[in-house]
């Protein structure tokens, strides 16, 4: 095959340079020597017959440069000619090679750290064997249409119905489930309690993930047989964390749940599979066929593809077996639904990742955050472009002269690709080091400010760092820098006419000289893109900003929430039932006296919801006389309640002690329901029925309470949904499970201190969940934002930074090609004001034209940013104006310098000026 | 006597692929055999039969090798390779083609048009 030959004589040739060039000489000397002695045998003279062999052999050295050019030894040579001059061109520029080595780094950087999280976050978050294949089956219910696949709900099913899907489907390699719900559980290794969020798992689950554990072992199918000795697994961090890495603990037994079993193994630090913040894992023990347990919670459902079957044909498969089991129970699927399946990441990260009211569309978020440091790359290549066409026309004598001596332009064009490749190589390795900073800032942060769930996914099974495929990513953009950033100078140098350069002063032309116009529009486009990336940055910076003030009606400070529930020993009984029965009752008495003695509580409230995202929905209620019934709210609390949250009574008052020790059947109503129903009027001392009202205890009952006063409005779905209708009632009436405490220190160094009162009061007490109410806020609802906002701020502020280098080098320039003008202007009489205004002015007409462009831009490009931006316009004219101010201002800033070194021009200096 | 035809472009390569199809020879020799096997009527710029010769090996047609010469000097011989014979024929049959429809141009006489 020739072209291999060729390539393989190539190498062989330019690796073995010297080798090549004596076999040459030998071979050459050998043919005249030769041709010598032929000679002499017929008659010639030796001496006579070298000569004359030498001389119609012809030029030897000639033979010898056509004959490396038939090897094309000669492109190496260029090559490494090409480099060293690269190399001396930026050791004599160090400001030059400073500014575009730096500019070129940081988009480079930047590329390489938006890349690294978005390809780490959608193609290579889990780190399961076939990862690309793994599917987790949702419903979408189709009853509740609300925005795009926000209705989409993860399908959880009944171990045996999980039996069914697995024996009929024909779509998957296999399905395991998982049992997170109710999942915490208390263990105690004889010296000491521990509570641990555990999921039960179906035995095949960890064979299925296949990932190998660190220490020991991972539940493997025999486990779950009816008889194996009960064992359990543990993830890394909490063997970190709570055993201090004690290898001896693997082997030891645990009365987990109050059953014993042995830990058997520990799992790596990069698996989080099967519950995002579970600590240990608990095979179920069952056989196939197994019928349905009653009160068991269904599990959630982890699958992997058939290769080669796609999600449609799943989806389609998997709907036909679930409406075969939803005709068999009714209760437990939608009434009309569609099952469909979505990949692992989708299900992680996509659009329902987050559920209806935690809003964490992180896909749509990565895919935007990709687009807009693409365009900050795209103003780093500009820049640099122009730097190195003012840095080319600087040279066109130099380039020129060297036309004239008959190099070729492709030699010329061959050499300025190589010099920007040198740039882009140095800056490549740079930007490595920027993104290597940069990665490691965001995985540390991640965790911080990602919700509980994801951030503790995201940050065990998905590494942000380099990666291969990251770092070839951010080599192919220093690839795609350097044909941009080349072409423009190497286009230059095509242009035909080379007299006016021989000719001509050192620098040719005058500041509106053709390239010069080119570079102006360079500018403008530089100013235009940084328009876009900065009004985007505004309207998420803006938007953070009104969704971390809108009024909750509450006080998150300082509060830190607790919420037991159901253990074990107690039967599992709800713990809204419990603690109505009069012994809960004493406990949860007992509890509250005990917290509020605890230094650092100032207050102590009984509720049953997580304010803020909780009541999310209610019974029907209406007051006597109205015509209609709505949806509320029920809100069951204690007297402490209004104090510990600071809501805000508007009329008549709050519940009392009385009211909660007595269980009235009283309310306070907040001001939507209030108005709903009772317009201006003043409700207070009037009725509120409640249809299906729903006591701890006893079937659900048409009811009505006395309303005693109204507070204002409280978020209930999140922070950005409007209020609903609520009802405050004492707790007694309708049950408590959690608490509220305030605090006067800072509310997470308390919750070790809880748990020990809660478990002196009574040892098999699981307290679900203690977090400062402040933490549930910003992992549920700022978190997402605020991750948006703190990789769209640097890059905004990068390409801020960038324009204002691009508008001055270009103006820094232009007044360096109009030195010799200035100064015939001065001489002739032009004041230094004038000279600075006519240069501002020129800075000033670039800058408008950048910003006029990009408003336009900006405002056609703004509703892709429509998912992450919440109460605020997307033609938020204080944003808007905002970033035209700032450019102007840092444009003008820019432009400053140049100008002022034009007004202080020397005439006499000017004129001999070349 | 004008011995020195010129070579149309591209028949060097041609001549040197038959001269080494003859059996492996240095450099010298393939000139000495173009000479010979043309009956001396034709003679090759010395200089440029190297770089021929190198382009040849680069395009994997012809290989070489170092050995004895006949006067026990160290040469460069080469060979034709198995690729070189295909070229060889097609360039051949190419020529032969060509030369034949020339020949039929030029012998083309007024009452055959």
């Amino acid at each position: 095959m020739t072209g291999w030959s060729q390539i393989r004589s190539w190498i062989r040739a330019t690796l073995r340079r010297s080798d090549m060039e004596t076999e040459m000489d030998a071979e050459l000397r050998f043919h005249i020597e030769d041709y010598a002695d032929d000679l002499v045998q017929n008659g010639v003279a030796r001496e006579d017959a070298m000569r004359r062999a030498r001389l119609e052999f012809g030029g030897v050295e000639r033979a010898k440069e056509e004959c490396r050019e038939a090897r094309r030894v000669n492109l190496v040579d260029n090559l490494t000619q090409d480099l060293r001059y690269a190399a001396r061109m930026m050791h004599t520029n160090p400001g030059f090679t400073a500014v575009a080595v730096l500019t070129l780094a940081l988009g480079i950087g930047s590329c390489t750290v938006v890349f690294s999280v978005f390809y780490n976050l959608l193609f290579n978050a889990f780190s399961a064997r076939d990862a690309s294949r793994l599917v987790v089956p949702a419903l979408q219910d189709a009853d509740n249409v609300g925005k795009a696949d926000g209705n989409l709900e993860p399908l959880t099913l009944h171990l045996a119905d999980l039996d069914v899907v697995r024996e009929q489907n024909q779509v998957f390699e296999g399905v395991v489930g998982y049992i997170t719900a109710g999942g915490i559980v208390l263990a105690n290794d004889g010296a000491q309690q521990y509570q641990f969020y555990a999921a039960r798992v179906t035995s095949d689950a960890f064979e299925f993930y296949a990932v190998p554990a660190l220490l020991g072992r991972g539940v493997v199918t025999d486990d779950g047989k009816p008889g194996a000795s009960p064992v359990f697994v543990m993830n890394s961090k909490t063997w970190k964390d709570t055993f201090k890495s004690d290898p001896g603990i693997v082997g030891k037994s645990f009365t987990v749940d109050g059953e014993p079993r042995t830990l058997v193994g520990i799992m790596p630090s990069k698996f989080q599979a099967f519950g995002p913040q579970e600590q240990i894992w608990i095979p179920v023990t069952r056989t196939s066929g197994t019928p349905r347990v009653a009160g068991e919670f269904p599990a959630e459902i982890l699958a992997r593809l058939k290769s080669g079957v796609s999600l449609n044909a799943a989806s389609a498969d998997l709907d036909l077996i679930l409406r075969r089991l939803a005709a068999l129970h009714p209760d437990d699927f939608p009434k009309h639904f569609t099952a469909r399946v979505e990949s692992a990441t989708d299900a992680l990260v996509g659009p329902s990742g987050g559920g209806p009211i935690f809003q964490s569309d992180i896909k749509h978020l990565l895919y935007d955050l990709l687009a807009a440091v693409m365009l900050l790359l795209l103003i780093a290549c500009s820049n640099v472009a122009n730097l190195l066409l003012a840095h080319a026309s600087v040279r066109e004598k130099e380039i020129a002269v060297r036309c004239a001596l008959g190099a070729t332009r492709r030699r010329l064009i061959e050499q300025l690709l190589v010099e920007s490749s040198v740039l882009a190589v140095t800056a490549c390795l740079l930007g490595y080091a920027f993104a290597w900073i940069g990665t490691k800032i965001i995985a540390a942060m991640l965790p911080q400010i990602m919700g509980a769930s994801l951030g503790s996914r995201i940050g065990a099974e998905t590494s942000l760092g380099l990666n291969l495929p990251v770092l070839l990513f951010g080599a192919g953009v220093a690839a795609l820098t350097v044909l941009i950033c080349g072409l423009a100078p190497a286009l230059h140098v095509l242009r035909p006419d080379l007299q006016p350069h021989l000719t001509g002063p050192g620098n040719a032309g005058d500041g509106s000289f053709r390239h010069g116009k080119f570079r102006a529009g360079v500018v403008i486009a530089e100013i235009a893109l940084s328009i876009v990336l900065l009004t985007g940055a505004g309207l998420m910076m803006r938007s953070f900003f009104v969704l971390t003030h809108v009024d909750l009606g509450f006080n998150p400070e300082n509060v830190l929430l607790v919420v037991f529930l159901p253990p074990p020993s107690h039967g599992r009984t709800p713990a809204v039932q419990r603690f109505a029965s009069p012994q809960g009752q004493l406990v949860l008495r007992e509890v509250v006296e005990r917290l509020e003695a605890l230094p650092g509580v100032s207050e102590v409230a009984i509720e049953d919801t997580i304010p803020g995202y909780g009541p999310t929905r209610g019974p029907e209620i209406t007051v006597p006389g109205a015509a209609h019934s709505e949806e509320a709210g029920l809100l069951a609390c204690d007297e402490n309640f209004l104090r510990t949250l600071e809501l805000r009574l508007t009329r008549g008052r709050w519940l009392s002690p009385e009211d909660v020790q007595t269980s009235q059947y009283v309310a306070v109503i907040n001001k939507r329901l209030a108005s709903d129903f009772f317009g201006d009027a003043n409700p207070v001392g009037g009725q509120l029925k409640v249809k299906s009202f729903k006591g701890p205890t006893g079937p659900p009952q048409d009811t009505s309470f006395q309303i005693v006063g109204v507070v204002e409005d409280v978020k209930s779905v999140g922070p950005q949904q409007p209020a609903m209708p609520i009802a405050f009632l004492p707790y007694t009436v309708r049950g408590g499970f959690a608490l509220l405490l305030k605090t006067t220190v800072k509310p997470d160094s308390l919750t070790h201190a809880v748990q020990e009162q809660v478990w002196a009061v009574d040892r098999d007490e699981i307290i679900g969940l203690s977090s400062p109410l402040k933490d549930f806020l910003q992992k549920n609802t700022y978190a997402t934002p605020e991750f948006s906002l703190m990789i769209s701020a640097p890059l905004a502020g990068i390409s801020l930074a960038l324009v204002v280098v691009g508008i001055f080098s270009v103006m820094a320039y232009s007044v360096s090609l109009q030195t010799h003008e200035i100064g015939i202007r001065m001489a002739l009489g032009a004041q230094r004001k004038s000279i600075l205004e006519m240069i501002l002015a020129k800075g000033a007409r670039l800058i408008v034209a950048g910003i006029v462009i990009g408003l336009f831009v900006s405002y056609a490009l703004m509703r892709f940013l429509a998912s992450q931006i919440w109460g605020v316009s997307l033609t938020d004219p204080w944003t808007f104006g905002g970033v035209v101010a700032l450019i102007m201002l840092a444009g003008l800033g820019a432009c400053l310098l140049p100008a002022r070194r034009a007004a202080s021009v020397d005439p006499m200096v000017a004129l001999r000026y070349e | 006597v004008d011995k020195q035809l010129d070579l149309l472009q591209g028949t060097l390569d041609m001549l040197i692929l038959k001269a080494v199809s003859l059996g492996p020879l240095h450099g010298y020799g393939v000139l000495l055999r173009i000479q010979q096997i043309s009956r001396d009527r034709l003679e090759i710029q010395q200089g440029s039969l190297y770089p021929a010769l190198y382009r040849l090996e680069h395009q994997g047609w012809i290989a070489s090798e170092w050995g004895e010469s006949e006067n026990n000097r160290k040469a460069k011989y080469y060979r034709l390779t198995a690729a070189g014979k295909k070229r060889l024929q097609t360039e051949t049959d190419k020529w032969n083609r060509m030369a034949e429809m020339i020949a039929g141009i030029l012998g083309t006489k007024r009452e055959e048009v």
